[in-house]
């Protein structure tokens, strides 16, 4: 009858950013004693036709907690249920159950990070790499009166990109947004950033 | 009907079922049996009834096969629960369009589908359940060739 003496974890919640998905919970704290925590997880499925089976969290069977990267178990766009239990030795604690089952599309999507370098006269972009699911959208355009924005969208990040090949003496802007098909949303843009390749503007 | 399932990331599915595919594979009793039917079936379907055929095929394996499959290893249930999981994502995009557009049932499409059917109910039904798991990719190719646009890159 140990189960019950071993205190469950509380607080479960998930941190979710850029499609990287974090439960986290309140440690189980006994003093001069060393917790581990185990994690499983139910997608919508699951719950719907098979709901006796909770399946072992791939990074978390056992760990010392408190938090568990669940972003390799959440890989559909259904919302999930997750549970999480102490270890001490052989004993066991109750399961906790996630108050609100977790889906995917709820992520916060920060506008991604980028660089904007010039080779001779290109005008190149590299940006954050967030990962598989992450396409980005950049905008730019050279900052003149009546200019026209162009778009292009880019695959990875990580990777330099070759925008606009410019001309000396004009300014270039760039921002960009990460969009993620998955849950087919986006992030906000980020800010503005320019470039301007010296020498005169070459006459018409 | 591509754009229904577009937000569906095939390439990831068809990739982690790979990951268990030959041990599946392995437990299948009648090697020389098809439940899908041959390949040539789903490549004869016609556009007017890839959405037909394709919700009758998610609900095959949501109703039957998942369910009646019995595994083990956790590498794999994580698996065939992301392939569940992304079927049921897919059923609720489908009914979604369907609002927006109709998806008939030719009586070709309704006979190709009870074909499935009669070849799982032939076997025993773990039998049936480890042979059909072992043709999931037969039927994600379809859905990648079917649904999806070809990216260039």
């Amino acid at each position: 009858d140990g189960v019950a003496a071993l205190p469950a974890p509380q607080n479960l919640s998930v941190h979710s950013i850029n499609m990287k998905h974090l439960l986290i919970w309140s440690p189980v704290v006994l003093p001069e004693e060393k917790v581990y925590y185990s994690v499983e997880y139910q997608g919508e499925y699951e719950s719907l036709y098979t709901s006796d089976i909770w399946i072992p969290s791939k990074w978390c069977s056992r760990t010392e907690g408190p938090e568990c990267d669940v972003t390799d178990d959440i890989t559909a766009t259904v919302p999930y249920s997750l549970r999480v239990r102490a270890i001490l030795g052989s004993q066991t604690s109750a399961w906790s159950i996630l108050e609100q089952p977790f889906n995917r599309n709820s992520t916060i999507l920060t506008p991604p990070g980028m660089e904007i370098s010039k080779d001779g006269f290109h005008l190149v972009i590299e940006l954050e790499d967030l990962g598989p699911q992450f396409q980005f959208l950049v905008a730019y355009w050279r900052r003149e009166p009546d200019t026209k924005e162009h778009a292009k969208v880019v695959r990875r990040g990580g990777i330099p990109v070759h925008l606009e090949t410019m001309e000396p003496g004009a300014l270039y802007c760039v921002k960009a947004q990460a969009l993620v098909k998955a849950i087919g949303r986006n992030s906000a843009f980020s800010q503005t950033k320019c470039v301007e390749v010296q020498g005169e503007a070459l006459p018409l | 009907l591509r754009r229904c399932l577009a937000f569906v990331d095939m390439r990831h599915l068809e990739e982690s079922f790979q990951g268990i595919k030959r041990a599946i594979q392995a437990k299948d009793t009648f090697p020389n049996i098809t439940i899908l039917s041959t390949a040539e079936t789903l490549r004869s379907i016609k556009p007017v009834d890839v959405c037909c055929v394709t919700k009758s095929l998610l609900e095959f394996y949501m109703d039957r096969v998942f369910k009646d499959h019995q595994e083990l290893k956790p590498q794999a249930l994580r698996t065939i629960s992301s392939v569940a999981n992304s079927f049921l994502y897919m059923q609720k995009a489908l009914q979604q369009c369907q609002v927006q557009r109709r998806c008939p049932c030719s009586e070709e499409a309704t006979n190709a589908t009870r074909m499935v059917y009669d070849n799982y109910d032939q076997l025993e039904v773990p039998s049936a359940a480890t042979k059909s798991l072992g043709e999931l990719d037969v039927f994600l190719a379809w859905i990648a060739k079917n649904h999806q646009k070809t990216s260039p890159a």
